[in-house]
């Protein structure tokens, strides 16, 4: 469970100050599908960030299953962010030099040395065979990402994030750079990745039709969060390993 | 893992890096050929240096030489605690003088530096008998005249004769206003001519044989129609010069006539154009200084139990204790030629200094781009920290892709370094049919090929350095891509 009590953030920019979030406070359950909306400034990425740990607070905590993040030292806030959270952005944020089946095997590239690649590599290459037959790009896995579509990238992101079988899949508006058709291909790979293999799953979208897809909808305005909606939650058994 | 992934991808991927490469690549090369070549010539230097010296010289300020008997020296240094290491003593008489000799009318007078050797002792302590011209590498090298300088002597001796032949006289017919004369009879016959009294013949005394330095024998002159350097003889073998210099014990001139026998080419200016070698005992007779020496050359054995360097200064330092202060001094050849090998030294070292300055721009230009890649890699760095790697881990990057390019920069320029080292003369050959000028003026030197030797500790010192400067270079530009904040990094655009 991935809890958010209190989150402030502000932004200073020379004399400017911008408070993001005032005290957002919220929980994700395991196994749920949630989508954070909100207008544009809202707070809605920065929430998503300091949630990963790609940020930090001014204050406030984030826990995960109880225990703190937000105050790791650095080197275990670079595991969490390696094995525990997956991320996928709007701009796909691909490595331009690898290839897509380089890019997908990134994060187990990070997390072993050289000889502990040499001695599990089999195992990487299986999960990330799997995982890009997943996402329908077993055609492409030799292609750079200039020469994939926006889907093709963002299913690539998508796979990369899911390598390390994450806790949680943060979702940074996967379907804003993608047009409707594609945007939906990418909505029901998630809904698929999280109702068949249990992969919880925050998404910060602007899109409310899309939002209105998923379990739960969290609404922020104002640096707070002023509206949680959704229908009921349902409960997994447990986050099946995908 | 990811570090070498991407080190690699970059290699291969950012052109920009090849200006890298390209810097230390030349600073590598510049670097290994200077110092290949004035090593060659240091080495070339020394080898002639210590061809002309023995290993440690003893000598004596008196003029007029050591006062014991030189047997008497030598057995002194064998039975001291250094006379295990000794191999052979040399004595030798070394003095200032001066040459005078005929060249085209000419009377030529020369500076010299008088050194009177034992030929048989001579050749076992220093390269005397390898730098002689006729008899060069024989056994016991002779100042004795050979058939060719007897030849040339009797010659000069024939001519000489000719010249000096008096003048014929006209027969006077009449009585001069001295009153002498006249020549003929009253009846127009000559007198008959007066009888001279019968002398003893004069047996003309034996020839005595000198080595000349070449320079001091030849001269050399670029000739005016086809540019080339000319070398003509000014002391031919046979020819007689006359050799002045100082008594040995009372300051009044003394002067002798002799032989050029054959000539000493070292290839060390200093000496070729300055050094005559005779006999010890001729110059000995020359100075009336009886049977003393100046100057004892001391061969060590070339089996020194502890190494030659270090023998031989503990040699010099226990032969100078048997003499005091005052009465001689032993050093090293290397003492005795320290001022022009420290300059060696001091000028590569100055060199070094200054073309190390090539690869300290490389390091810049390491600097400058890598500075450019982290920019335009900020958002790639976002990314792999938002997929966990470390501040340590995104430094690395940069910092083994210094390393890499520095392998490659180094790799290529040790390759070229070596290739342009082991073909120089070619090289230089080739721009002289380009450029009509030649580069390496061997009438200079008198080296035949430009001089080359390449140290392998010398090569690792300069990759070591040139691998170092990149990797330094590396350290600021990656330093500030690993304290870059992932989302600083991702929402850079």
């Amino acid at each position: 469970m991935l809890t958010a009590e209190n989150l402030t953030k502000t932004y200073r920019r020379n004399v400017d100050v911008v408070k993001v979030l005032n005290g957002v406070s919220f929980t994700v359950r395991d196994g749920e599908f949630v989508s954070i909306v909100g207008a544009s400034g809202s707070g809605k990425s920065t929430l998503l960030h300091l949630l990963g740990t790609l940020d930090s607070p001014d204050s406030g905590v984030i826990s995960l299953d109880g225990k703190r993040v937000d105050n790791l030292p650095k080197r275990d806030q670079d595991m969490i962010r390696n094995r525990t959270f997956g991320y996928v952005f709007q701009f796909y944020h691909l490595l331009p030099e690898l290839s897509a089946y380089d890019n997908i095997l990134m994060p187990a590239y990070i997390s072993n040395s050289l000889l502990g690649w040499w001695k599990t590599r089999k195992e990487w290459r299986k999960r990330a065979d799997e995982l890009i037959e997943r996402v329908g790009l077993s055609h492409r896995k030799k292609h750079k990402p200039r020469e994939l579509s926006g889907g093709e990238m963002q299913r690539t992101a998508i796979a990369r994030a899911l390598l390390q079988r994450p806790r949680v899949l943060l979702a940074d508006e996967p379907t804003g750079n993608l047009d409707a058709e594609k945007g939906n291909e990418i909505l029901g790979l998630l809904h698929d990745l999280n109702r068949t293999d249990g992969v919880t799953i925050v998404m910060v979208t602007h899109n409310l039709e899309m939002a209105g897809t998923t379990d739960r909808v969290v609404r922020l305005s104002g640096g707070r969060v002023v509206e949680e909606k959704g229908p009921a939650f349902r409960p997994r058994l447990m986050p099946a390993a995908v | 893992m990811y570090k070498f992934l991407l080190c690699l991808k970059y290699l291969r991927t950012r052109y920009l890096a090849f200006v890298c490469i390209v810097s230390i690549m030349l600073g590598v090369a510049t670097l290994i050929v200077v110092n290949s070549v004035m090593s060659g010539f240091s080495n070339k230097l020394k080898d002639r240096l210590k061809g002309v010296l023995a290993d440690v010289i003893v000598e004596t300020d008196n003029f007029a030489g050591f006062q014991m008997h030189p047997d008497l020296l030598a057995d002194k240094i064998q039975h001291s605690p250094a006379g295990k290491y000794v191999d052979t003593v040399a004595p030798t008489v070394e003095v200032v003088g001066t040459v005078q000799f005929s060249f085209r009318g000419m009377n030529i007078v020369k500076p010299i530096k008088l050194t009177g050797v034992d030929p048989a002792k001579q050749v076992k302590v220093g390269g005397f008998g390898q730098y002689l011209e006729r008899q060069k590498n024989v056994a016991v090298p002779s100042f004795d005249l050979s058939p060719e300088a007897l030849a040339q002597h009797e010659k000069n001796v024939q001519l000489e004769a000719l010249m000096t032949e008096p003048m014929p006289q006209p027969v006077r017919d009449e009585p001069d206003f001295l009153g002498k004369g006249p020549d003929l009879k009253a009846d127009g016959i000559p007198l008959p001519p007066v009888p001279m009294p019968e002398l003893p013949a004069i047996v003309p005394p034996k020839p005595i044989g000198i080595v000349v330095g070449h320079s001091l024998a030849h001269f050399r002159y670029k000739h005016p129609e086809t540019g080339q350097m000319v070398e003509e003889a000014t002391l031919r073998i046979g020819d007689t010069v006359m050799i002045a210099t100082l008594a040995a014990n009372e300051m009044r001139p003394v002067w002798g006539t002799y032989v050029v026998v054959d000539y000493f080419k070292s290839e060390m200016s200093e000496y070729d154009s300055q050094f005559i070698y005779m006999n010890l005992p001729d110059i000995q007779r020359l100075r009336h200084m009886d049977e003393r020496v100046t100057h004892l050359q001391v061969k060590l054995k070339d089996d020194c139990p502890k190494g030659y360097t270090f023998v031989k200064g503990n040699v010099a330092n226990e032969i100078q204790k048997l003499f005091g202060r005052y009465e001689g001094r032993a050093a090293t050849w290397e003492d005795h030629q320290g001022p022009l090998l420290s300059a060696i030294d001091i000028e590569r070292a100055i060199l070094n200094l200054l073309l190390f300055m090539i690869v300290g721009v490389a390091g810049f230009s390491i600097l400058a781009i890598f500075t450019m890649i982290v920019s335009e890699k900020i958002r790639d760095i976002g990314i792999l920290k938002s997929l966990g790697a470390s501040n340590r881990g995104v430094m690395g990057i940069f910092v083994w892709y210094a390393f890499l390019l520095g392998v490659v920069g180094c790799t290529a320029g040790t390759i070229a370094g070596l290739g342009i080292t082991n073909n120089i003369n070619e090289i230089e050959a080739f721009i002289n049919t380009l450029t009509g000028q030649q580069l390496f003026d061997r009438s200079v030197y008198y080296f035949d090929r430009i001089p080359t030797n390449v140290e392998p500790a010398t090569v690792l010192l300069v990759n070591t350095g040139a691998m170092l400067v990149a990797v330094f270079s590396s350290f600021l530009p990656a330093y500030r891509a690993a304290r870059l904040r992932p989302i600083q990094a991702l929402r850079f655009e």
